[in-house]
């Protein structure tokens, strides 16, 4: 049986059951590398030119673990994920990047995203992937229409966490930060589980609607833009809103250039018209020490209150 | 109405004649960057590429020195380029300057939209004014990009060394003291003639390197630490796929052409890479390298600033380009604090390498060993 090896890191943390389901509807075992742990990280930056952001360099080090394991390893391209929204290059050149990295073109599968201008290129790569897996292309197509749909519905019909639900006594504080830095234990150093300990509720760009972000991301309402701008403006200012909202904390990997335009607009906007909500940047890469991360972050919390 | 605009290598003498021709008023920031780069960086994010802070550097000193008026372009895609229009925007707007910003939307552009945008500017001038002076503008693009590849030319192959230098820096200062087309023709003109009598060693063979990566820095000289007059004067002949005039080509007169064709470096580059755009130049930068390679170049040096993403990618695969089409890339990348002096060694180093390289006698003793 064929093996596709999924790797678990960049685009996984978005869309992992989207993927995995295509997968075992083909008829296909499907390999997950394991977490992020030290040795992921290590080889990761082993394989990778230095000027690569952190998240990429561990996304090589999941690709070199699945490397021996698995006939194929799944790396799609996402061009743009809907319409008016783009991704940044590293993750739109990633099958590329790997494939040079790592030596290993004949074994990447990739499969284009690209719903703003070419949306068709999805339906040719998706042919194209079938030629290698030696499947009938109508299925391998079919197979994809199906989880793409339940993958909409389900972003539309998310459960939205209430911002006020939780109880008063609670401090909030909004996280924000790309889904593969915030949710990555190794990467963000178990940063919600620390909140959590502290009593303090944690909002993310997954608890507000889609259209709400949209809505707010001042000032590219229905213009293009990153979609990870959209969610991450989109979620500053609508929480802002919220006076129990105590403070931001703001988790970037070093040198990364959409944060550092991303953080400016929320900065800007936060100080210029709305309340002056305090707002803690915190960048990490490959040699950051957890106990520097640990005060800065106590110190933070001491200043704000929560 | 006084209005600013950024640097980009020559380019400030193509938008000089349109604006003297139109006639409208203007401050143009100082040509070298090292005097408004400050500016740029304490307004700017830290992680934002050096060609955003030089861009917002010379913004805020052309306010500073009475310009009210900006006119920048606005995009969209991966690059964070297409995003440079809103940023520098909100950049100026909080720092309180009485300025109107007019960020032009490059995805789908009118000419009525345009016209609109651009009215406060226009609104007493002619039409034909305005359509001729876009004409002598386009006209000035290509004349200073022929003077560029002279030079290229004459610098290291010429005599007496540093003449090519000398006419090149007087031809600046001299553009900026004068006005309108047919003065700044005139002083081309004179300029192309001096450089074709410089005296030159037409039979030297010197060595050819390319120069690829982000457009910005590749092409505007106080970024890049004048890499083409430092290669040249080293007896190099360099070759810079980035000019102006080839994005203004692109850009404007090949988009509205009827027939499409595809840029020859993108086609190169899909070699490696299995899409259109990955942002930037990134594709480009892959395909010129093996169009290097195959015009038999000595080597190739990547230049671009520091987090520049598309270029990140096209670094990554240079490596393999090297491996299969046996050329030595460097790659230099630079930001606001990069020094001159170990940028110049790699430089020196690259350049000795690619001479043992090249000389028979070292091939002999690489057998020998």
């Amino acid at each position: 049986m064929v093996t596709i090896g999924i790797p678990n890191g960049l685009f996984y943390y978005e869309y992992s059951s989207m993927w995995k389901e295509f997968f075992e509807k083909l008829g296909l075992h499907v390999l997950i590398s394991q977490d992020t742990n030290k040795r992921t990280m290590d080889t990761g930056v082993k394989y990778c030119n230095n000027e690569t952001c952190l998240p990429v360099k561990i996304f090589h080090g999941h690709v070199a673990s699945l490397k021996d394991k698995a006939d194929y390893i799944f790396i799609p391209r996402y061009h743009s994920t809907s319409k008016d929204e783009y991704t940044c290059p590293q993750i739109c050149g990633l099958p590329d990047m790997t494939a040079a990295n790592l030596g290993c073109k004949h074994k990447i599968l990739e499969a284009k995203i690209n719903m703003d201008v070419h949306p068709e290129e999805t339906k040719e790569s998706l042919i194209e992937m079938a030629k290698t897996l030696k499947i009938r292309p109508s299925k391998v197509i079919e197979a994809f229409y199906e989880v793409y749909d339940k993958y909409l519905q389900s972003k539309t019909e998310e459960n939205i966490t209430d911002l006020k639900r939780v109880d008063v006594n609670k401090g909030k504080l909004l996280l924000l930060g790309h889904p593969y830095m915030i949710y990555d234990n190794y990467l963000s150093m178990r940063l919600i589980e620390k909140l959590k300990k502290r009593n303090i509720e944690v909002f993310t760009p997954k608890d507000f609607t889609h259209e709400i972000k949209r809505k707010n991301a001042y000032p590219f309402q229905g213009k293009k833009f990153w979609n990870i701008g959209f969610e991450l403006l989109g979620s500053a200012f609508t929480s802002v809103k919220d006076k129990k909202v105590k403070g931001i904390i703001y988790l970037s990997p070093f040198a990364c250039g959409l944060d550092a335009f991303i953080m400016e607009f929320i900065e800007l906007r936060i100080k210029a018209k709305c309340r002056n909500v305090p707002m803690l940047k915190l960048t990490v890469d490959e040699h950051t020490g957890e106990g520097g991360f640990d005060t800065r972050l106590e110190a933070f919390i001491d200043m704000i209150g929560v | 109405m006084k209005i600013t605009f950024p640097h980009m290598g020559n380019m400030y003498v193509p938008i000089k004649v349109l604006l003297d021709t139109v006639g409208i008023k203007y401050v143009i920031p100082p040509l070298n960057t090292k005097e408004t780069i400050e500016l740029g960086v304490i307004n700017s994010p830290e992680f934002a590429c050096l060609p955003f802070k030089a861009i917002l550097g010379d913004l805020v000193y052309g306010l500073k020195n009475g310009a009210d008026f900006i006119l920048f372009g606005g995009g969209s895609g991966q690059c964070r380029f297409g995003y440079y229009g809103d940023l520098l925007s909100e950049i100026i707007k909080n720092l309180n300057y009485d300025v109107k910003f007019v960020c032009l939307e490059t995805t789908n552009i009118t000419i009525n939209g345009v016209l609109k945008k651009i009215s406060p500017l226009t609104k007493d001038k002619s039409a034909f004014g305005l359509v001729k002076a876009i004409l002598f503008a386009v006209k000035t693009v290509f004349l200073v990009d022929k003077l560029n590849r002279i030079a290229a030319y004459t610098r290291c192959r010429e005599i007496k060394k540093g003449e090519t230098d000398k006419i090149i820096s007087k031809f600046h200062s001299k553009v900026q003291k004068h006005y309108g087309y047919s003065e700044i023709k005139s002083i081309i003109k004179s300029t192309k003639k001096q450089l074709r009598a410089i005296s030159v060693d037409r039979k030297l063979k010197p060595l050819k390197i390319g120069i690829v990566g982000e457009i910005y820095i590749a092409s505007h000289p106080s970024t890049n630490f004048e890499i083409e007059q430092k290669l040249g004067n080293m007896g190099v002949e360099v070759h810079n796929h980035l000019g102006i005039s080839k994005w203004i080509f692109n850009h404007f007169i090949r988009n509205n052409l009827p027939i499409k064709k595809k840029d020859k470096f993108l086609s190169a580059g899909r070699e490696f890479v299995n899409t259109d755009d990955i942002g930037g130049h990134g594709i480009q930068t892959v395909g010129a390298s093996i169009f290097c390679a195959r015009k038999k170049y000595d080597g190739v040096i990547q230049i671009y600033p520091f987090t520049c993403m598309p270029e990140i990618i096209a670094q990554s695969i240079l490596s393999e380009v090297q491996k299969k089409y046996n050329i030595p890339i460097m790659t230099l990348i630079v930001d606001e604090l990069t020094g001159e002096e170990g940028y110049k060694t790699r430089l020196e180093a690259f350049v000795d390498m690619l001479e043992m390289r090249k000389s028979k006698a070292y091939n002999q003793l690489y057998i020998d060993i």
